[in-house]
């Protein structure tokens, strides 16, 4: 029974991507302008030239044969060609890809180790002024949008000195060894994490507590309560099991939302993942760079979704039963 | 010059339908019979009362009934005239012949409209009326059942239950039907206002020689208002007959299972029938 | 307070601060492109009330601005001669709404007295009237496409919902499809290819078309669930009992069942495209000049010197928490309004 859901999902996922390959694809190709649009203004470049390498590129054969030869190139793990890097798009892309899924999940993680305890805890403390804190917080850090905070990160870093500006890495480290290399890294991305994770965690925090609240309430943690078990592990053992269904199919739905503040977190503060790099390719009109970008990201969206889904499988009895 | 036997107003034949559902997790597709084969048949100005256990499928043949739904197979014959085998635009005239009542009277109006659209709604829909006679007929209506002229701007909520059911009469009135199907329509009331929609139901029948067909659970009150009584069980009619004999002398089983389930069945018919 | 006081309260400051932008001509008090070169990152102009010799003055007056000879690239304040702030005085000329012509502004100083209220930036532009000007780009593109998305949400959703079947598997397939796309790349994505030789409206266009249409998978889900549960109401049935046609029910009884979620995913989804518009410009893919968005007051923030020594920059970023502060509360509003009315 599982395994079937888990195929069904699993296809499911495969065809969303290719449908979302296919629909980036066709915007794109649909769109006037490319990455000699440049060139074409210089006039000591004749067309003659620039058609030249664009059939050498490729860019001037019909749609279908073009995304063809993307999906051939995909599945070599080589993802099209970059004109502007002059060289194919994968191995351009695994690497900020890398630190990219480094920053979002360690950001994801940090977000929920923060939001879980303040949630749980305005959910069983409900209706005091600490709850409501809490709330007004919450409400405040919500409303604080994304580009003013990643500013603020910044000009605290550049004022004080205490968090380096930007970057991965400091200069001359490199020669180090790996535990110096890892801590410098980590030095590095406590801003840009602690930036993205305070995107997401007033909604994780409001989340929770509803959750929380709306298991708390139900009859059987009442029936708990009576059989005198103490209120700690009423609150985990019984409560949270309960409110981890909604919980899981938020983590989900958080990935998405992380993506989305990546881009300008890593651009603001200098991190070497997708998001420069798609803003690079965007200004170079560089086509294959972007739409490697976006599948990718859409990509780790899917598989977020997924795992998701797949944790919902795991976690919920009921549909074992079934 | 030869009585001929009047022709029944309703024929009800090989009535049945079913529901298809999904199961929650395969997705597989899987059919829930309602009612099978129901046949039944109602003469003009009486009330005949369909009880039966609930999830029997007697709101599904009420709808089906009262148009609200296409049954799987059957024939419905009102009239001489076969409902099934009309066209939409065929039926929209049929359409103000029978009218439903239901059972929750706050989910049957639209909360948001007035009195006086609501009852006009029909008209409004059938369209042969101007906007001010539309209106005239919705005072009227709202008298004949009881209602304050002057409620007419206000809104459903703000009437009471029993007032609720009263505007769905006037409402199914309006279009002066010959046919009226009440699904459950006393259930959600309490007693004095069973009472009073009993008597307005009662006083609407001999003034405009209206039939009724009842869908109930409710053998105390059925014993009061119907003619006649089908019994419905597992999708079919078990039996069907008048109500003295009926409720005197059940011959099905689970007519008499019903009956036995009733509160002292004994002193009601000598109450009523002796 | 009670549901309605907060409702009014948060749709009364939106009002108010949309009509201040909608007039921006009028409220600020210099054209978004009039350029000084003199005043470089000029800061706040202060005003005072108390001249040099301690004499009070009812109407607050400024004073110029030199360069100060010892902190290259410092003000100092000019106390020689004092400009006082005059109301409804001759200025630039202005288009209101593009249509008539008027230099009536709402206050100003006399030349070559220049009040930047918020500072000014490297071509020595008033902040504040950027800042309106700019909130006329900003706040259009994310009503234009809020509402764009809402449509289509309606159209959408309310079909998949009412006739349900193929049409509803095939829609919410679509949506699902829309809503795993990062719409934030997928706009970067449009905007890279736009060609170069289109103006800058036809980007704004375009940019509010995409944003319109990428964002209609959520409000159409919303949507379609509460027709989905509206349809099966018995005064629907009821209807249909009396012969009404499916565009009846839909525009009668359906369709004004989901305006609470109409209204609310209209409050919520106008800052998100406000933001979206900002970030983009702010990384230089939106709008360019001579439209003045938001975004653009606030990308030069990217250089770090900027950053560091000119706090006032930061003033247009901060001034959108109140906005954004008024729709979402408003969004809270209106949802409990119609938790309470809902069926």
């Amino acid at each position: 029974m599982a395994m079937k859901y888990i195929c069904r999902r699993l296809v499911h996922a495969t065809l969303l991507l290719v449908a979302i390959s296919i629909l980036s694809f066709a915007l794109l190709q649909l769109s006037p302008g490319d990455y000699f649009d440049a060139m074409r203004m210089n006039p000591q470049i004749s067309a003659q030239t620039i058609d030249g390498i664009r059939s050498e590129y490729g860019l001037d054969r019909p749609f279908v044969v073009r995304y063809e030869h993307w999906l051939v190139s995909v599945l070599k793990g080589q993802l099209g060609f970059s004109i502007a890097y002059n060289s194919a798009v994968g191995p351009l892309i695994w690497v900020r890809a890398r630190n990219t899924l480094l920053l979002t999940s360690t950001a994801t993680l940090l977000a929920w180790f923060l939001a879980m305890p303040v949630g749980m805890w305005s959910a069983k403390k409900r209706g005091t002024w600490g709850d409501r804190a809490c709330g007004v917080a919450t409400s405040a850090l919500l409303t604080v949008p994304d580009l003013l905070l990643f500013l603020c990160l910044l000009l605290l870093a550049v004022r004080t000195g205490w968090f380096p500006a930007g970057g991965m890495m400091s200069e001359g480290a490199a020669p180090l060894g790996f535990w110096s290399k890892a801590k410098d890294v980590a030095f590095h991305l406590l801003l840009p994490c602690i930036g993205l994770a305070l995107t997401i965690v007033p909604m994780l925090v409001r989340h929770i507590r509803s959750a929380m609240i709306e298991a708390l309430e139900s009859p059987f943690i009442r029936a708990a309560r009576g059989h005198g078990i103490p209120e700690t592990r009423v609150l985990y053992r019984y409560a949270l099991p309960v409110a981890a269904n909604p919980l899981i199919s938020l983590m989900g739905f958080s990935v998405g939302t992380m993506l989305s503040a990546s881009v300008l977190v890593e651009v603001i503060l200098s991190w070497p993942g997708l998001g420069p790099l798609l803003v690079e390719g965007i200004f170079a009109r560089d086509v294959y760079v972007v739409i490697g970008v976006v599948m990718l990201s859409s990509g780790f969206l899917v598989a977020g979704n997924l795992l998701a889904d797949l944790l919902l499988l795991a976690n919920d009895p009921r549909v074992r039963v079934e | 010059m030869m009585d001929r036997p009047p022709q029944p107003l309703l024929r009800v034949q090989h009535l049945g339908k079913s529901y298809v559902q999904r199961h929650g997790v395969t997705n597989a597709k899987f059919a829930v019979p309602a009612f099978a084969d129901v046949s039944l048949t109602v003469e003009l100005g009486t009330t005949l009362a369909i009880v039966g256990e609930s999830g029997a499928g007697k709101s599904s043949l009420a709808r089906c009934l009262a148009l609200l739904e296409k049954p799987d197979h059957g024939e419905i014959w009102f009239e001489g005239v076969n409902l099934l085998s009309l066209g939409r635009k065929a039926l929209l005239p049929m359409r103000r012949q029978i009218q439903m009542i239901f059972q929750v009277p706050a989910s049957a109006l639209n909360p948001r409209l007035t009195a006086a659209e609501i009852i006009a709604e029909p008209l409004l829909i059938q369209g042969r009326v101007t906007g001010a006679q539309r209106r005239i007929r919705s005072l009227e209506a709202m008298e004949q059942v009881g209602l304050s002229r002057e409620w007419e701007g206000k809104t459903a909520m703000e009437f009471s239950g029993g007032q609720r059911q009263r505007l769905a009469i006037a409402r199914a009135l309006v279009l002066e039907p010959k046919l009226l199907i009440l699904d459950e329509a006393l259930s959600n009331l309490d007693i004095a206002n069973q009472e009073m929609i009993l008597d307005l139901l009662g006083r609407l029948q001999a003034e405009h020689a209206l039939t009724y067909i009842h869908i109930s659970h409710d053998l105390r009150l059925v014993s009061r208002f119907a003619d006649e009584v089908a019994v419905i069980h597992e999708g079919k009619i078990v039996e069907h007959g008048e109500t003295v004999n009926l409720f005197a002398d059940p011959k099905h089983a689970y007519t008499q299972e019903l009956l036995a389930a009733m509160p002292s069945l004994e002193s009601i018919c000598e109450e009523r029938f002796a | 307070m009670s549901q309605r006081h907060k409702l009014r309260a948060a749709v009364l400051l939106l009002a108010g601060i949309q009509s201040l932008i909608l007039f921006a001509g009028f409220f600020a008090p210099y054209n978004s492109t009039a350029q000084d070169r003199q005043l470089p990152f000029a800061p706040p102009t202060r005003l005072h009330f108390f001249d040099a010799q301690r004499k009070f003055h009812a109407r607050p007056f400024i004073y110029g601005l030199k360069s100060d000879a010892v902190n290259v690239g410092a003000y100092a304040v000019n106390t020689d001669r004092p400009f006082s702030i005059e109301l409804f005085v001759h200025g630039a000329p202005y288009r209101i709404a593009g249509l008539f012509q008027a230099r009536i502004h709402f206050f100003g100083v006399e030349a070559p007295g220049k009040v930047f209220l918020l500072g000014s930036d490297g071509y020595g532009r008033d902040q504040l009237s950027r800042f309106l000007y700019g909130g006329q780009i900003s706040l259009l593109a994310g009503l234009i496409a809020a509402a764009l998305s809402v449509c289509l949400g309606i159209l959408l959703g309310g079909l998949a919902g009412f006739y349900g079947g193929w049409l509803d598997n095939a829609l919410m397939r679509g949506a699902e499809l829309f809503l795993a796309l990062p719409w934030l790349y997928l706009l970067f994505a449009v905007r890279a290819v736009l060609p170069l030789h289109i103006t800058q409206s036809q980007v704004f266009l375009l940019l509010v078309a995409v944003m319109g249409l990428v964002g209609w998978a959520r409000p159409a889900r919303l949507i379609r669930g509460v027709v989905l549960s509206a349809k099966e109401r018995n005064f629907v049935l009821a209807a249909r009992g009396f012969g009404a046609s499916d565009r009846y029910l839909l525009f009668r009884h359906v369709l004004p069942q989901t305006s609470g979620v109409v209204l609310t995913q209209i409050a919520l989804l106008i800052p998100q495209f406000v933001l979206a518009e900002v970030t983009l410009t702010f990384l230089g893919l939106g709008v360019g000049e001579p439209l003045a968005s938001w975004g653009s007051l606030l990308s030069s923030l990217q250089q770090y010197s900027v950053l560091s020594s000119y706090w006032w920059m930061f003033l247009p970023a901060v001034l959108l928490v109140p906005l954004f502060l008024a729709y979402y509360k408003a969004a809270d509003a209106l949802q409990e309004r119609f938790k309470s009315v809902s069926l």
